[in-house]
């Protein structure tokens, strides 16, 4: 997460720089869906927020704040607009879809899909502000600093919801046998 | 013996890689002897483990073109709005001009058989805006992701009118083709939103529609007999099949 050349980025696409736009959603378009994506547990409605994310996104680019960086704005907006999504009353069902990765076999297909959904049932069991922290840790890859700058929260807060979450996180993913 | 907090930070700190080498030394010192603590230690090792394994998900192949086409182009400067700007940002004056300039954009480039039969006098049916018809009843729905060409595509019934609401996105010139199996059936209209460039053309029981990039549009077919049919769907990229579709309409006895 390159604080310079995103930087470099911003800058050309407050200028209208098309290819710099394309550059920076060809960087956090997954990352941003992902987050998504466990936040909701809908590729649809991932999706959906992605597209509001990066609308926002270029839409405010000349008001992007340089102190901060790019990675901690971008998600904290990710973030803010899944919760939102969740609180929406009305929701049409997800439309699932398992996307097949040619390159491995079956087994390990199968393997796969089924710790992806059992982890993703578990986080969907915990509360928003612990699958949070555990999105931004395990799914971003972010440090305690890094998700303190994101959330606005102490480093102190970061660290003790963190192992809350995983204690939640634990017990849920014991009981349905996966941990 | 419970984990005191600073020992459960280190454990934490130690698991996610953010441990300093002194407090290293003290973590391993405390480890070696506490049953706990080494518990605490590999339950949580196990756990981001298992968390870590989990592989992240592509995007769906479609979404960064999507994105791109709904960006707006950037302004150079600041402007303040003009008149027609102000009268336009009224919702109703709105849709009536994209209504109206999908029509026109449908007339310039229509060329159908059905001219001759008097189907384009009737335009009872071409009022209000085709992103939420008001008093449209969902008859069905189709939604797909297809490396050429993706979306949903609605059949929605108001009065006598059957739409076909198309919001689609293709990554380069598609066709759509909608045949539709009651020969009583016939094209009353169509209407696009905020777009131009679709050509549609329109015989007894065939639409055809060409695209390319994201489009929102309707295409509404006159049904007076309330007649039940089905929609078949075909969209064809460089002259091959890529998806079908069908929708059905059953009368209610």
């Amino acid at each position: 997460m390159s604080k310079t050349d995103d930087t470099n980025l911003i800058e050309r696409c407050v200028g209208g720089d098309r290819k710099a736009i394309e550059t920076l959603l060809v960087k956090y378009e997954k990352p941003v869906f992902n987050a998504a994506f466990r936040m909701l547990d809908s590729r649809d409605d991932a999706m959906d927020v992605t597209q509001t994310v990066f609308l926002k996104v270029f839409e405010n680019i000349d008001h992007y704040d340089p102190s901060r960086r790019f990675f901690s704005w971008i998600y904290r907006i990710t973030l803010n607009e899944s919760i939102n999504w969740l609180g929406k009353a009305k929701r049409l069902q997800p439309l699932k879809h398992e996307a097949v990765d040619e390159g491995r076999s079956l087994e390990q297909e199968v393997d796969s899909a089924n710790l992806s959904k059992g982890v993703q049932a578990a986080l969907m069991a915990i509360n928003t502000d612990y699958r949070t922290v555990i999105v931004l840790k395990h799914f971003l890859g972010c440090s305690y600093g890094e998700i303190g700058e994101i959330l606005e929260i102490p480093d102190k807060t970061v660290k003790s919801r963190l192992y809350s979450a995983r204690q939640q996180l634990k017990d849920v993913l014991t009981q349905s046998g996966i941990h | 013996m419970a984990i005191d907090q600073k020992h459960l930070d280190l454990i934490n700190a130690d698991i996610d890689g953010e441990i300093r080498d002194s407090d290293r030394r003290e973590l391993r010192a405390f480890l070696a002897e506490s049953v706990e603590g080494r518990a605490l230690h590999e339950e949580l090792a196990s756990l981001c483990s298992t968390l870590d394994a989990v592989d992240a998900i592509d995007p769906p192949p479609h979404m960064r073109h999507v994105i791109m086409s709904s960006m707006k182009p950037a302004r150079t400067k600041p402007e303040s709005p003009g008149f027609f700007q102000k009268i336009f940002a009224i919702p109703a004056l709105t849709h009536s001009v994209t209504f109206a300039a999908g029509i026109f954009l449908t007339l310039s480039l229509l060329h159908s058989g059905q001219i001759s039969t008097g189907a384009f006098d009737d335009v009872t049916g071409l009022v209000g805006t085709i992103a939420d018809p008001i008093d449209a009843e969902v008859l069905g729905a189709v939604a797909f992701d297809k490396p050429e060409v993706a979306g949903k595509v609605a059949l929605r019934r108001s009065g006598a009118m059957l739409i076909l609401d198309m919001d689609l996105v293709a990554v380069r010139p598609i066709e759509v083709e909608a045949d539709y199996t009651d020969r009583t059936i016939w094209f009353n209209g169509f209407a696009q939103l905020e777009s131009s460039g679709t050509k549609i053309s329109a015989e007894t029981g065939r639409i055809r529609l060409g695209m390319d990039g994201k489009r929102r549009f309707a295409v509404y077919l006159q049904n007076k007999g309330g007649r039940e049919t089905t929609v078949k769907l075909r969209f064809l990229a460089g002259g091959k099949v890529v998806h079908e579709a069908s929708l059905d309409y059953m009368p209610t006895r």
